[in-house]
């Protein structure tokens, strides 16, 4: 059987000893920066980027990828304890998690949604396991038109679907695409938009961009914002986790729910956990008997979004490691890492390197096992590092974005690139421009560039060549439809908050931001 | 609240503003080609023309409706952004130390309040943590400190 070579190989890669460490270090830091708010999944990957320099690739992504889907078993410990989701993706985890808390079945809660992260998990990694290679080999056929409708139907879902404008987020996207053609012309060499500096000649660095919009515009978002609360040590101890056996009962179909709606979304583009868990919360509150115990302490709304975030988690990785087109900021980072150490990111990946491509997704296995076993014994201490003060945490944290920048190309010009775009992202948070679509805009649009004018090199300029192919025309479809959707749920949106703005403008005051 | 979505006009012109400056610098200094064989310059430029349209379309209907009032801090970004670029001015001639107290310090005017001993306390816990972690494991050739003249 081919798949069982291929998971002993993964094996093999993922257990020396090396990748076992960074998979430790990964999930450990991932834990760490899921349980702190304040400090987003997307600043951890791009403060820890640079380290990824300095390994091999493979070692990297199963570094990278373990902060990743960490974050998510570490998240919803805030959200339960102190009513803050620790990460968006954790954000409903709160509104049936804190009321748990307050009825003293804060380890409860605590613990089952370590496994529901678990059984999330472990249902993502099955279906990447068997949905990767197929669509990897469907893919090979794929030409430059249909890459580059693929591109543009990922960027327009992610605009689009996302909260907020979707033409706002297609601005961004375009705005990216646009910070990417910096730099030398991928066909002639030609230095773009320079403005005569060395530095600029090669492309902006994805890691300066990224530190800049994430990280310092989100440290400038939460300084004085962020509030240490109370918690009551004794509901973490060990004695307090006991689950009932009601609990369980309740858990078992939610779970299973979550894990279902979590990977399907986990795959579109645009969409991951975070919207994966709002969906399976709707929905076990529409397939619930009794609907009105939500909000009040009901473990279903837990455990369905806890497994959907963490299902989208893994099965995020399917578009990106099979077609090479990430679905989500952190996803096209990964990228980036696979990019910087030379290695092409597409549908060849997983032939070309089975031995990453099946070790990375043993290293889920053994990463979510040991995510387990940092959460549950360890959780009194997650617990207390909520009470450091994030006065003397975001200090560190712009220690940790510079030196980061600096030590890639020892260069202080790229320390200004993070001053120059933490400006940008600050000013795109008071606009209310979304960031996301900006950073996936950036990674894929040299790529996109380079297929557009590939495939237009081939038809002879005719622009039906994206229309004129099948696969092509059918993706350029569903872009359409999506964009229609986009416009029509705009107007509907533009209807009611038309009546809510008075409302909303009074929330605005009271926040206090 | 305001008369007006200010945030939105505002935020359309600066995308109309740039779209178009762009539009005119590819074309300006760059071949655009054909679209049979593309140039340097043609992609850019049809980007800055559709940023300039999306722009144009988020301005123009925020000239009738009402908007929210923007929160905007200044004393907060101003002392996070000056400490990064003290990093950068730092880390260079006198190396790493001064510039991780450079940042340090300035970025924790931010909350706008002193605490001076938390604050020495802070500061000497980075260094410590920066020591180890980059130069200990990572073993990164950087300068703890260095004196340029």
């Amino acid at each position: 059987m081919d798949i069982f070579s291929n998971i002993a190989l993964g094996l093999n890669t993922a257990l020396s000893f090396t990748n076992l460490l960074y998979c430790f270090l990964g999930v450990f830091l991932g834990t760490l920066v899921g349980v702190i708010p304040g400090i987003g999944v997307l600043s951890a990957i791009s403060m820890l980027f640079p380290i990824t320099f300095y390994l091999e690739p493979t070692t990297a992504l199963i570094m990278l990828a373990g902060i990743w889907y960490g974050t998510s078993y570490g998240g919803n410990t805030a959200s339960i304890l102190l009513n803050i989701p620790g990460t968006p993706a954790n954000a409903v985890t709160c509104l049936d998690g804190y009321p748990m808390a307050r009825q003293g079945r804060g380890g409860v809660a605590l613990l089952m949604t370590t496994v529901a992260s678990f059984v999330g998990g472990s249902i993502g990694i099955l279906l990447l396991m068997l949905f990767g290679p197929v669509i990897a080999r469907y893919a090979l056929s794929f030409g430059s038109a249909e890459y580059f409708a693929l591109m543009v139907m990922g960027l327009v879902a992610a605009s689009t679907i996302s909260d907020g404008s979707a033409l706002k987020g297609l601005a961004m996207v375009v705005l990216g695409i646009l910070f990417g053609c910096v730099g030398a012309d991928i066909y002639t060499g030609t230095p773009r938009f320079n403005f005569g500096t060395l530095e600029l000649t090669d492309q902006i660095s994805l890691i300066a961009l990224a530190m800049g919009i994430f990280g310092v515009s989100e440290v400038i978002a939460s300084v004085r914002n962020v509030h240490v609360g109370d918690i009551d040590p004794e509901s973490v101890r060990f004695k307090a986790m006991k689950p009932s056996k009601d609990d369980v009962k309740r858990s078992i179909f939610p779970m299973l729910r979550g894990s279902s709606i979590g990977s399907f979304f986990g795959t579109l583009p645009g969409t991951g956990p975070s919207v994966a868990a709002f969906m399976a919360y709707a929905m076990e509150k529409r397939v619930a008997k009794d609907p009105r115990r939500f909000g009040k302490g009901a473990i279903e709304g837990i455990m369905a979004p806890e497994s959907a975030n963490n299902s989208a988690d893994q099965t995020s990785f399917i578009p990106t490691l099979s077609l090479g087109i990430p679905g989500s900021p952190t996803m096209a980072l990964m990228l980036g890492a696979l990019m910087i150490h030379g290695i092409a990111p597409g549908p060849s990946l997983v032939n070309d390197q089975p031995a990453l491509f099946w070790g990375l997704i043993m290293s889920f296995w053994i990463g979510n096992l040991l995510l387990v076993v940092l959460n549950v014994p360890l959780i009194g201490v997650w617990v207390r590092l909520l009470m450091i003060p994030y006065h003397l945490l975001f200090p560190a944290v712009l220690m940790f974005i510079c030196i980061g920048t600096y030590s890639v190309n020892m260069s202080s010009f790229e320390v200004w690139l993070v001053v120059f775009f933490g400006f940008l992202g600050y000013l795109m948070r008071i606009l209310d421009w979304p960031s996301a679509p900006l950073l996936l805009g950036f990674v894929l649009g040299p790529l996109m560039e380079e297929h557009f004018r590939r495939a237009l090199l081939l038809s002879r300029g005719d622009f039906m060549t994206f229309i004129d192919r099948p696969i092509s025309a059918t993706v350029m479809g569903i872009t359409v439809l999506l964009l229609a959707w986009g416009a029509w749920s705009a107007l509907k949106e533009r209807k009611r908050i038309s009546g809510l703005l008075h409302e909303e403008a009074a929330d605005d005051l009271t926040e206090g931001r | 609240m305001l008369s007006r979505d200010y945030r939105d006009i505002f935020g359309g012109l600066l995308m109309v503003a740039f779209g178009v400056w762009v539009a005119w610098y590819s074309a300006a200094h760059y071949d655009l080609g054909t679209f049979r064989r593309m140039a340097p310059g043609m992609f850019p430029m049809m980007l800055g023309i559709i940023l300039a349209g999306f722009g144009l379309a988020i301005a123009i209907p925020a000239f009738f409706r009402t908007g929210p009032k923007p929160y905007i801090r200044i004393w907060t970004p101003l002392f996070v952004l000056l400490g990064v670029g003290a990093f950068a001015i730092l880390v260079r001639p006198f190396g790493l130390i001064p510039a991780i107290l450079g940042v340090t310090i300035i970025s924790s005017l931010a909350e706008l309040k002193f605490r001076p001993v938390s604050l020495a306390i802070l500061c000497a816990v980075l260094c410590l943590i920066a020591w180890l972690t980059f130069r200990v494991g990572l073993g990164l050739p950087m300068p703890m400190f260095r004196w340029p003249y």
